[in-house]
């Protein structure tokens, strides 16, 4: 401070004398440099010897009052108040910061709770899948896959009432062709029995002629031969009706063959396709169930994966605790610059003895170091990793 | 449409072969093909190898012809049914009931 302004005024007069001997040897450039290195060299000397008194004069410092002491207390009063402003602002920001990070933490903590609940959300969703996978919402218990599996069986029952259908359907063809056989029996024994008809008719007609070739002897026999005829004619008629019977018998017959016949009948090519899709379902119902196996083991596998990342999150919500305090630390050391400033403002040109006071200041930063470098020792903050210790948010 | 017959000399082994739609019109004749043979313990070939459809009723004879081949405790074979005549023996279940060779 001192030697600057010896300095400055030294600078001054040897500037003025650099100008006023130029100006005197304008003309003269040789005689010009020579005095310029003259006098820069004499200013090097003065400048030196001043040096080596400045020095001595610093040495000195405690014994002699060589130091303007309303200076010095203008100086620390401007240094005390440069430092107020900053302890200030530096407050200011620290109450920033430490703000921003229980936001920001706060906000981070409130998406992670939310991660759980969409997890927990989703968990159910696989639930409700896997449910609907194993019940379709019927009291008996049906999954799709015994769906499918009951078709096909019913499928098969259904093939199986067919066929024994059809089976029992020719057996009956057969009974049917039996009596077919039957009816024609009795076609044949019609016609013996017609033969007879006409052979008695034959007959009571010979008795007829005998009747009238007796005359009167013979005309009773007449009467009955005649009633014999007309038995015959009437056994005949009586023949032809049972033939007309049995002939409609025997197209009723025909009318059931027809219908057993399509009874019996029944095309196997739409079951053949019904078989067939049944077969592709099964194996569709097969695949879809593996393929929902296999996702939902996948989910069940991330969903401890997705615990332990929120897990991971939460513990480096940790952070805030060190930075805050890291900051609260900080604050002690503000406290201690806010005292190295008070210290400052205790300088008074009026009390006395500037060297004294300037020692008990020197006295009071000592302490304040050796305060600062205790407090350091035993910060708060222990613990300077994340990975340590566990935190639950929730 | 028509059933053929051919019986072995010792008659034990009869080959009951179609050809063509086995179906109901076929009934008669195939059970005349078979009713008549009454030895115990006949073996009935049912040759399917020209047989090109096959309804329900053609599988209700094959169960009747069983029912008699089982009365003389004989046995039917099923022989050389073409791909279409096959599917349907398998959905009928037939091959769980009787041998189906070819």
């Amino acid at each position: 401070m001192f030697n600057f302004h010896i300095i400055t005024t030294i600078a001054g007069v040897v500037l003025a004398l650099l100008i006023g001997v130029n100006t005197l040897f304008i003309q003269l450039p040789a005689i010009s440099v020579v005095a310029t290195l003259l006098i820069i060299v004499i200013f090097f000397l003065l400048f030196r010897e001043h040096q080596q008194k400045f020095n001595a004069t610093v040495e000195a410092g405690s014994k002699n009052e060589l130091i303007d002491a309303e200076l010095v207390q203008t100086t620390f009063t401007q240094m005390s108040l440069l430092i107020s402003k900053q302890v200030v602002i530096v407050e200011t920001e620290l109450e920033r910061v430490t703000s921003l990070v229980r936001d920001a933490v706060g906000g981070i903590s409130e998406s992670f709770k939310y991660l759980q609940n969409l997890t927990a959300d989703q968990q159910t969703m696989i639930s409700t899948i896997i449910s609907n996978n194993k019940n379709i919402g019927d009291d008996s218990n049906t999954t799709l896959e015994s769906f499918v599996h009951d078709s096909s069986k019913t499928l098969e029952d259904f093939v199986g009432v067919i066929i024994t259908t059809s089976k029992q359907s020719l057996e009956s063809m057969g009974y049917t062709d039996e009596m077919v056989k039957q009816l024609d029996g009795i076609f044949n024994l019609l016609s013996q029995v017609e033969n007879i008809a006409s052979q008695t008719n034959l007959l009571a007609l010979n008795a007829a002629i005998e009747a009238a070739r007796a005359g009167d002897a013979g005309r009773g026999f007449s009467v009955v031969a005649n009633e014999v005829r007309s038995l015959s004619v009437n056994s005949t008629e009586l023949n032809n009706d049972i033939r007309n019977e049995i002939s409609l018998a025997q197209s009723i017959i025909d009318n059931l063959r027809k219908s057993v016949e399509l009874m019996a009948s029944a095309d196997m090519t739409s079951t053949l396709e019904a078989k067939d899709k049944v077969t592709v379902m099964v194996e569709h119902v097969g695949n879809v169930n593996k393929e929902t196996n296999n996702v939902v083991e996948g989910l069940a596998a991330l969903a401890p994966q997705i615990i332990d990342t929120v897990a991971t999150g939460v513990r480096s919500l940790q952070f805030e605790d060190l930075t805050c305090q890291a900051l609260a630390s900080l604050k002690d050391n503000l406290v201690a610059i806010e005292s190295l400033s008070e210290q400052l403002t205790l300088f008074d040109k009026n009390k006395g003895n500037c060297a004294e006071q300037l020692l008990i200041i020197q006295e009071n930063c000592q302490a304040l170091i050796e305060q600062t470098t205790h407090a350091d020792q035993t910060r708060g903050v222990s613990q300077s990793s994340m990975e340590e210790g566990e935190v639950d948010l929730f | 449409m028509t059933v053929k017959k051919l019986v072995s000399e010792d008659s034990k082994s009869v080959v009951i072969a179609i050809e063509g739609r086995f179906d109901f019109s076929l009934h008669q004749k195939f059970r005349e093909s078979y009713s008549s043979d009454n030895i115990s313990g006949s073996r009935f070939c049912l040759e399917l190898s020209k047989a090109t459809y096959m309804d329900s009723s053609a599988l209700g004879m094959i169960l009747l012809l069983k029912d008699h081949a089982e009365k003389l405790s004989g046995e039917v074979v099923v022989k050389n049914p073409s791909e279409s005549v096959k599917k349907i023996l398998e959905i009928a279940q037939i091959h769980k009931l009787m041998t189906i060779e070819g």
